[in-house]
């Protein structure tokens, strides 16, 4: 029973935590642009992110390192410090993107100052972080996110063309499109598979696994979790791209700010579906700030050998607690200085994804060594999955830079 | 593995975790200095510690970076502290009876004034 309640749990925190700030837009301009015609690159991202998510919390469990320790080895030290600095630097830029959006979600539900609230904002998280231990901090963020469900809820009351909704799941390539508007499905596609697939997932996951002190008897939680927290996460994304399909393409609303997507939940649910789109919205952001600000000091800590963790107390590892709350100051300094936060979703989503090919090969070396994992390598399934998914990261990393700038950031 | 075991040396050692004897992390492996003579058999003679062991690693311009950051301090732990080796490198001894854990003990020490949960 107690293992059922733990499996639910973390699936609950899993869906909850899903979504953040660049899902929720990347899915509302995806569908106000495309209709249904992108649905599959969240449902393939999906299975890549379970994939990954299931490899790295295995690797956890078996060898009781996260992923950075493991892929300095595996990459070799200056790679390795490439890598490093390239994934601090996305997830203190994920970070205050998390925190921008958890200010304009504030913003609408009280009015204030939206600086104030970026402040406010930092400042509780970080007095969360310190006081609470990990798994409630996991699980406050994750479980309170699951307001996002009002998206989901919002979908079946508008009652889709569920036919065309099916089709979006197959993979496709619109050519009957002109060649701007093609070039903009392209950066779509890459974006959405970042966002998803943001290397600060696996980093958390893993060191996670890591805070829990998972053993082998773990890994059907952290499967269950990985491919059903993850696959039901996934569909309040698919949520909000569908609800901007059916309610913003019509209207030729484009979804800029992130606001109008909680309209989503107003217009078929009224003030209280607004207001739990909001909250939801505050909730789940904030989660991955909370995310990624660690993430950042995961990474460092695990690459230099420091004490880490925030099994521990803050003064048990000094460095590592150092190092978080510098994050959270960074992220809050880089929306003091105007940058608006969907500028950054952009530039968190372009970054990650050239960053992912570092992240992901060492992981599927290590759960692919025996000396390490034993008898938990790598089965035939997720070694296939996890090579064909790799090469999918590659090329879509190769065309993320190229397809960022020729479209200008999607705005072409 | 236990120490004595032969070893792929610089894939099975180098950029492994380092645990003292009480479970605490002790920083990385960063380098091995190797013992022995021309024609005959070479000995791991100790574990290198510290951004220092990062010259001849990285390129030269990074080392360089790395050294204006972080400083170029080396710790020599010897082979005899090393208890087995996994995904990680176990010590039979505490950390800083080997010289590790310098820095992070000040700081340590600077956080135990400060109130936490």
């Amino acid at each position: 029973m107690g293992g059922l309640i733990e499996i639910t749990l973390g699936i609950m925190t899993a869906v909850g935590g899903f979504v953040d700030v660049s899902e929720l837009v990347f899915a509302a301009q995806a569908g106000s642009r495309f209709v249904f015609s992108l649905i599959w690159v969240f449902a393939i991202s999906t299975v890549a992110i379970a994939v990954f998510g299931e490899m790295s919390g295995r690797v956890a469990a078996i060898t009781k390192q996260p992923v950075f320790n493991l892929m300095r080895q595996r990459l070799d030290l200056g790679p390795g410090i490439v890598a490093l600095i390239a994934s601090v630097v996305t997830s203190i830029i994920t970070c205050s993107a998390e925190i921008g959006g958890t200010a304009m979600a504030l913003k609408y539900l009280t009015g204030l100052p939206y600086s104030l609230l970026a402040g406010l904002t930092t400042l509780a998280l970080v007095g969360i972080i310190w006081a609470l231990p990990f798994k409630w901090i996991e699980r406050l963020f994750g479980l309170l996110g699951l307001l996002m469900i009002v998206f989901a809820i919002a979908t079946v009351k508008i009652h889709p063309d569920w036919g065309g909704v099916a089709r979006g799941f197959i993979p496709q390539a619109p050519v009957s499109l002109p060649l701007k508007d093609l070039v903009t499905y392209g950066y779509f596609v890459v974006a959405i598979m970042s966002a998803v697939l943001f290397p600060y997932e696996t980093y958390f996951y893993s060191s996670g696994g890591v805070e829990e002190q998972w053993k082998p008897k773990d890994l059907m939680v952290n499967r269950m979790v990985a491919i059903v927290g993850f696959g039901l996460g996934s569909l309040l994304a698919i949520a909000v791209l569908i609800n901007a399909a059916v309610l913003f393409r019509p209207e030729h609303v484009d979804p800029a700010i992130i606001g109008t997507s909680a309209l989503e939940a107003a217009i078929p649910i009224g003030k209280t579906g607004l207001l739990l789109a909001l909250l939801g919205m505050v909730f789940a952001f904030s989660g991955a700030a909370v995310e990624t600000g660690l993430s950042s000091a995961y990474s460092l800590a695990q690459f230099l050998g420091w004490e880490w963790g925030r099994y521990k107390k803050p003064h048990e590892a000094p460095r590592f607690t150092i190092a978080w709350i510098a994050a959270f100051a960074l992220a809050f300094a880089i929306l003091l200085t105007g940058i608006k936060p969907l500028d950054l979703v952009e530039w968190a989503v372009v970054l990650s994804i050239v960053v992912l090919p570092a992240t992901y090969l060492p992981l599927i070396l290590i759960a692919n060594d025996r000396k390490y994992m034993n008898q938990h390598v790598n089965g035939p399934v997720s070694n296939t999955l996890g090579w064909v998914f790799y090469v999918m990261i590659c090329l879509a990393a190769a065309a993320a830079l190229p397809l960022y700038f020729v479209t200008q950031g999607g705005k072409l | 593995m236990k120490p004595d075991a032969s070893l792929k040396l610089l894939a099975e050692v180098r950029d492994l975790q380092i645990v003292d004897r009480d479970g605490r992390n002790c920083g990385v492996c960063d380098d091995i200095e190797l013992d022995g003579k021309p024609g005959g058999p070479l000995r791991i003679k100790s574990l290198l510690v510290g951004p220092g062991a990062y010259e001849g690693r990285i390129p030269k311009w990074l080392f360089w970076l790395v050294k204006r950051i972080s400083g170029s301090r080396v710790t020599k732990v010897p082979w005899s502290a090393v208890d087995k080796i996994s995904a990680r490198i176990f010590l039979n001894v505490p950390g800083e009876k080997v010289g590790l854990r310098v820095v992070e003990n000040r700081w340590v020490r600077r956080f135990e004034k400060v109130p936490t949960s």
